[in-house]
């Protein structure tokens, strides 16, 4: 057995690239291949238990087949207006298949719809096709064919879509109803993420970009270099950066005995392309980023086993997958236009005099295993209760050859010599050996001790072991730190007392030198989150009446986390439900849920043993700049370990207007607040949804729908944007919220400002009087705060029917999204520094950010025969987008004079229209 | 919610449960009748059931007497429906006009489909909300490609009452369900999980990582709220901003980050813009324009170089 198709085969073999499957694994892969058939198995139902891959179809054919079938007159029966249980309208059934029987005893159906496509208009823009394929040329739109021989139970399914398409998608399917059945399928994804990219690079989509028409490592100086980019930018025209996944996959069921299934899959996908990506040289971002494209080359292969029992009281399931993921470029060399300056009075950068190229290690290739065992059983003797146990256990290993930290030879940092920077002599380890345990339990009992009255419990235990240890130590210097971006720079400690033998690459030992670091906000270790989390959950219903209930359940989650700013957090949940089904014409359901997320201590900067303020003691002396070693703002709050007040309201209720009209409202409001962040997301949070829908199906000729959705949300953040904590410097604060060292100017005095306070940093005080926020901090002053504001507005609408003329069909559909962010701010211009000029550019915010978008789709079908029928498609979108984000990037791609480079000029606003003209042939 | 009396509500709530009309109960003396005496009066309905799965499974190839049973399998015995067509107390029924309990119905359902990956239906969001299997699935026509689904997609099933989720997937950013390349079903077993959300993986980051594998790691520099959650950072079912982000960068990151080295904790605005930038008294800023952040700590999602502490390499 292959996979589904030759493309996968062929990779499978391992072809181009550096990072191929391991024959062990290929071996693995046949033989789940070739074994997946004789065992696998079938109960024949969708699994939505195990896997993706659970949608074949394209944006013109959403269902896999056809959006152009005929309904049936006669509706689904004696009931004409037949409704499910919550009482929505059932959809009219489309005219029934009438297979053809052949003459050895086979059942046959099919049809195919095939002409043409032309697209007119802005057809290459990115928001038109980011997920989707319209050309002018000969269509294949969709195609189906099923076989059934009733004498055996055998079948064949089989359909598909986009012939040859980057949206294409195929089913096939066969074996015994009831048996067993093999499934397969290939489909492809298209994502473009930009139309409007400049490249500067030959070779995108390999792992050697090498540039056009610019010089690596710059012309002349900066300036220059600048100058020089963004006129190659300018000459340079558009191009797109996409990536396409194409997956194919194969599974197989059975049912073994009376109450075993088993089943069996491998899937491999192939992802190739491109995406935007950045380069930074220099030091912390001291030059420029340039926006490069990443080359995209990946192959995963998952493989799902699974063995399933059920018998009147009792269920099992055991599950075993793997997915291995596998990237073909491993390290990305981007030739780098960008002039480093060497510091004043030097002619290197590092020893490296010119930098022209980068090296990135893209993602690594990665392993996932987890075995899974859940348990289910029935206890009618005892209050009727129902009993799930579920444990699972996950492991994750990635072990990389590691790179070293420069491409360049000769790098000597701070002056010490021997560092052998561009080999993997220069690393603590040569590859990362890093390992994510994980487990999960999941434990529930429900029982109906009265009637009417139901108790559930249920607790949950998931955690993380991250087993992963970094140095970021040069063994053959002992220099803790780490070169960064090629070389370019550096974030490695100049302290010589460390540089002796005995404390090489040992934290401990380095520490006991007691010699204060040149910095302390080097990274020196990497930190292995993980973290365990505890649910517990009790809840009760209570019946009211026969079709309505009411519900109330308590949740409390408990997490402990791993070097995060708080060791734990637990979070209490209440929730009151009410569900009432019994109402003539509708049903109402309805939570109200209220949350309440407190924790452990929390304390803003919890990473000191990873960074090398952990290497010696405190600062003391006059002249350092002691802010690396407060590192944050005490007072910021990180989001998702805030302490945070939750309310949620959530209401569904539906409604028959009309025998054939139905209404379906839902709601949900959502509050959310940060009471202890002053810093941060803080305040209040909103996200407020209202949807209603019209469904509308008077005849079987005619059915007509409407939606509409509003949502409104809400955030607020703030931040302090931090001044200076010199020791030895005396900090004079001003009426005006500014902060300067020296006396008052003139002209300051004669702008009727004055000195409110004056604080002096020393080496005893500089923790408590920069380390937190007030308005006399000289590193944390409150007047340098900005505030932010996000309000978000979208309406979503769509409306739409079809129409039987008899000897027409019409099918119409439009949508319409109108989507906008408002960013607002408030700010101390003074106290920022910010002058008059730009005060006026600055405003309140920035120009919305907004998204409009129009799709009109509508078919009109002409049945020439039962066998036979015409379709006239018509597409039109009209796309509206404001970002400013990509505001003048497409005028100057070099906007500062420090080579920052914008290459993608963003999405761009498009009116599209396809036509289609298709014959359905029915087989 | 201060606005909310939930006394008020509950009091309302309360009336509407008392107002809810008696359920039918199902006649125990029923016998089974055989399909064809089904046939016979509901034929429009046998001609779409025998397009269905459960038309082949029931009638080429049973495993058991239920299944044999073909109509009277699901809605049990019918020889008292015969009798009296119009008591719908003789007969199970999947929609809402013929009142049998959801519980009845649920369990017909339940007495083939139990265990798999249904195993942890009982107890879950969708059970206690009381929503009949009938709800999504229509046994009685093939709507769809697989499943029996009561529309001819998942999403289309899904969001007849997650309407909110359709909207956000119209966004500016989304995943491509709306042009048919996944399914709510790639990320959640309506069934039942062991999550809240009832996602198909253990955990969410499992999920996103059953398409973004690259995205697995771990990495030799990890940042931590990717590592906990990818929903910290990315709204899931669509954005108003590039890649289903929360917020707008650069004031995404810095909800987290206000360092006392470096931007972090820079007051980033509207002069900043490339087109800003251009104008008097404006200066654009590397970390406003395009990917903001990203433009420079473009291996967010962690990185394996050993220079890659920020993310830049």
């Amino acid at each position: 057995m292959t996979i589904a198709c030759d493309e996968h085969h062929s990779s499978l073999s391992g072809v181009t690239g550096k990072a191929t499957i391991r024959p062990r694994l290929k071996l693995l892969v046949l033989i789940v291949s070739l074994t997946v058939l004789p065992f696998a198995a079938s109960n024949a139902r969708a699994d939505s238990g195990n896997g993706v891959d659970t949608s074949l179809g394209n944006a013109l054919n959403p269902a896999g087949t056809s959006s152009a079938k005929e309904k049936d007159p006669n509706g689904l029966g004696i009931q004409e207006f037949s409704r499910n249980p919550s009482g929505f309208l059932v959809t009219r059934p489309n005219l029934p298949t009438v297979p053809v029987k052949n003459e050895s005893g086979w059942l046959t159906s099919g049809s195919i719809e095939i002409g043409g496509l032309t697209v007119s208009g802005d057809r290459r823009e990115a928001k038109f096709r980011e997920y989707k394929d319209l050309r002018n040329d000969g269509y294949i739109n969709n195609l189906d064919a099923q076989m059934e021989n009733p004498e055996s139970a055998y079948f064949v399914d089989a359909f598909g879509g986009a012939v040859g398409r980057q949206d294409q998608y195929y089913g096939f399917s066969f074996g015994r109803y009831n048996d067993w059945k093999v499934k397969s399928f290939y489909k492809e994804i298209g994502h473009v993420f930009t139309s409007n990219y400049r490249s500067l690079w030959n070779g995108v989509g390999t792992d050697n970009l090498t540039l056009n028409g610019v010089r690596p490592g710059g012309t002349t100086n900066a300036a220059t270099t600048d100058i020089n980019i963004g006129n190659a930018a300018l000459a340079t025209p558009y191009s797109t950066l996409s990536i396409l996944r194409k997956k194919g996959g194969v599974r197989a069921d059975m049912k073994i005995l009376e109450n075993w299934n088993v089943f069996a899959s491998v899937t491999s996908e192939q992802r190739e392309g491109t995406r935007p990506f950045g380069l930074v040289s220099g030091a912390g971002g001291g030059t420029g980023g340039v926006e490069t494209p990443e080359s995209i080359d990946y192959r995963t292969v998952d493989l799902l086993a699974g063995l399933q029992y059920s018998d009147t009281l009792n269920s099992v399931n055991l599950t075993l997958s793997s997915s291995l993921f596998r990237n073909n470029i491993n390290t990305l060399t981007i030739e780098n236009p960008l002039f480093i300056t060497p510091p004043a009075g030097a002619t290197t950068t590092n020893g490296i005099a010119l930098f022209p190229r980068a090296v990135f290690d893209l993602y690594p290739n990665n392993d996932y295993y987890n075995v899974k065992g859940e348990y289910a059983r029935a206890l009618p003797s005892f209050y009727r209760g129902n009993l799930t146990a579920l444990v699972s256990a996950s492991r994750s290993r990635q072990n990389d050859n590691l790179i070293p930290s420069t491409p360049y030879a000769g790098a000597v940092v701070n002056g010490v010599a021997g560092g052998n920077w561009d080999t993997t002599s220069s690393l603590s380890k040569p590859s990362a050996g890093a390992k994510i345990d994980s487990t999960l339990a999941d434990f529930s009992l429900t029982l109906k001790p009265a009637s009417g009255f139901d108790l559930k419990g249920k607790i949950r235990y998931y955690e993380t072991r991250n087993g992963l240890e970094y140095l970021a130590c040069n063994p053959l210097t002992g220099q803790w730190g780490r070169l960064i971006n090629d070389g370019s720079g550096s974030a490695i400690i100049n302290t010589s007392a460390y540089l002796v033998p005995g404390a090489r690459c040992n934290i401990a030992a380095t520490a006991a030198i007691g010699v204060v670091p040149s910095g302390g906000n080097v990274d020196i270790r990497s930190i292995p989150y993980d973290h365990k989390q505890l649910n517990y959950t009790l809840s009760a219903e209570y019946r009211l009446g026969k079709a309505a209930s009411l519900s109330a359940a308590y949740e409390r989650e408990e997490i402990d986390r791993a070097y995060r700013e708080r060791s734990d957090t637990n979070e209490d949940r209440i929730k009151l439900g009410y569900v009432s089904r019994g109402l003539d014409k509708g049903t109402l359901r309805i939570s109200l849920e209220t949350d309440r997320r407190r924790g452990s201590t929390y304390v803003s900067d919890p990473y000191g043993d990873f960074y090398s303020v952990a290497l010696g003691p405190l600062p003391t002396a006059t002249g350092i700049a002691a802010n690396p070693w407060i590192r944050t703002n005490d007072l910021h709050r990180k989001y998702d370990v805030a302490d945070r007040d939750q309310n949620i309201l959530n209401a569904r209720f539906n409604y028959m207007l009309a025998p054939s009209l139905d209404l379906g409202t839902s709601l949900q409001a959502k509050d959310i607040k940060y009471p202890d962040s002053a810093y941060g997301r803080n305040d209040h949070q909103r996200l407020d949804s209202a949807s209603m829908d019209l469904n509308w199906q008077p005849s079987a000729t005619l059915s007509l729908y409407s939606n509409y959705s509003y949502q409104a949300g809400k955030m607020q953040q703030a931040g302090l944007q931090p001044n200076a904590c010199v020791i030895g410097t005396t900090y004079n604060f001003l009426s005006d919220g500014s902060v300067q060292t020296g006396a008052l100017s003139p002209a300051q005095i004669a702008a009727g400002l004055s000195i409110v306070a004056s604080r002096t940093v020393l080496g005893s005080n500089f923790q408590s009087l920069c380390g937190s926020v007030s308005p006399t901090s000289p590193l944390y002053p409150t007047s340098r705060t900005w505030d932010i504001s996000h309000r978000d507005r979208n309406h979503f609408i769509s409306v739409g029917g079809n129409y039987n003329f008899a000897k027409a069909r019409l099918d119409v559909n439009y949508t319409f999204s109108n989507a906008s962010t408002a960013i607002k701010y408030g700010y101390n211009a003074a106290a920022l520094g910010i002058t008059p000029a730009q005060v006026a550019l600055i405003g309140d915010g920035f120009p919305d950010l907004t998204f409009r978008k129009n799709t009109l789709e509508s078919n009109l079908v002409v049945p020439f025969s039962n066998k036979v029928s015409l379709r006239l498609l018509y597409r039109y979108e009209i796309g509206r987008i404001r970002d400013w984000h990509y505001d003048g990037v497409a005028q100057n791609p070099t906007p500062n004079t420090n080579q920052a480079t914008f290459l993608d000029s963003g999405p761009q606003n498009y009116k599209a229209s396809a036509v289609g003209i298709f014959l359905t042939l029915a087989l | 919610m201060s606005t909310l009396k939930p006394f008020a509500v509950l009091r309302f709530v309360c009336v509407l449960g008392l107002l809810a009309p008696s359920q039918a109960i199902l006649a125990e003396e029923s016998t089974y009748v055989g399909e064809q005496t089904c046939v016979a009066c509901h034929g429009q309905e046998n001609r779409h059931f025998s397009n269905t799965l459960h038309s082949k499974v029931f009638r080429l190839n049973p495993k058991n007497e239920r299944e044999k049973k073909v109509c009277e399998a699901c809605h049990g015995p019918g020889s008292e429906h015969a009798k009296n067509p119009k008591d719908k107390s003789l007969l199970i029924g999947f929609t809402k006009g013929w009142g049998t309990p959801i519980d009845t119905q649920n369990g017909q359902c339940m007495a083939c489909h139990k265990g798999g990956s249904q195993l942890h239906w009982p107890g879950s969001i969708h059970a206690d909300s009381k929503l009949g299997c009938a709800d999504c699935h229509n046994p009685m026509e093939k709507n769809s490609v697989s499943g029996l689904l009561a529309k001819s997609t998942i999403n289309d099933t899904c969001q007849t009452c997650h309407q909110q989720q359709r909207a956000e997937f119209n966004k500016r950013s989304h995943m491509p369900l709306p042009e048919g390349k996944m399914s709510c079903v790639d990320c959640h077993n309506p069934h039942g999980s062991a999550t809240r959300p009832l996602l198909k993986a253990d955990s969410t980051n499992a999920v996103c990582y059953a398409c973004h594998a690259e995205k697995r790691g771990p990495f030799l520099w990890e940042h931590a709220p990717v590592r906990e959650n990818c929903t910290t950072c990315h709204a899931v079912h669509g954005s108003n901003h590039d890649k289903l982000l929360v917020a707008a960068r650069p004031y995404l990151c810095q909800q987290c980050h206000n360092l006392s080295v470096g931007h972090s904790g820079q007051f980033f605005r509207a002069d900043q813009t490339a087109a800003a930038g251009q104008l008097a008294g404006g200066a654009s800023s590397q970390r406003v324009p395009g990917r903001a952040c990203q433009n420079c700590h473009s291996q967010i999602h962690g990185s394996n170089h050993p220079a890659g502490a920020r993310f830049q390499r």
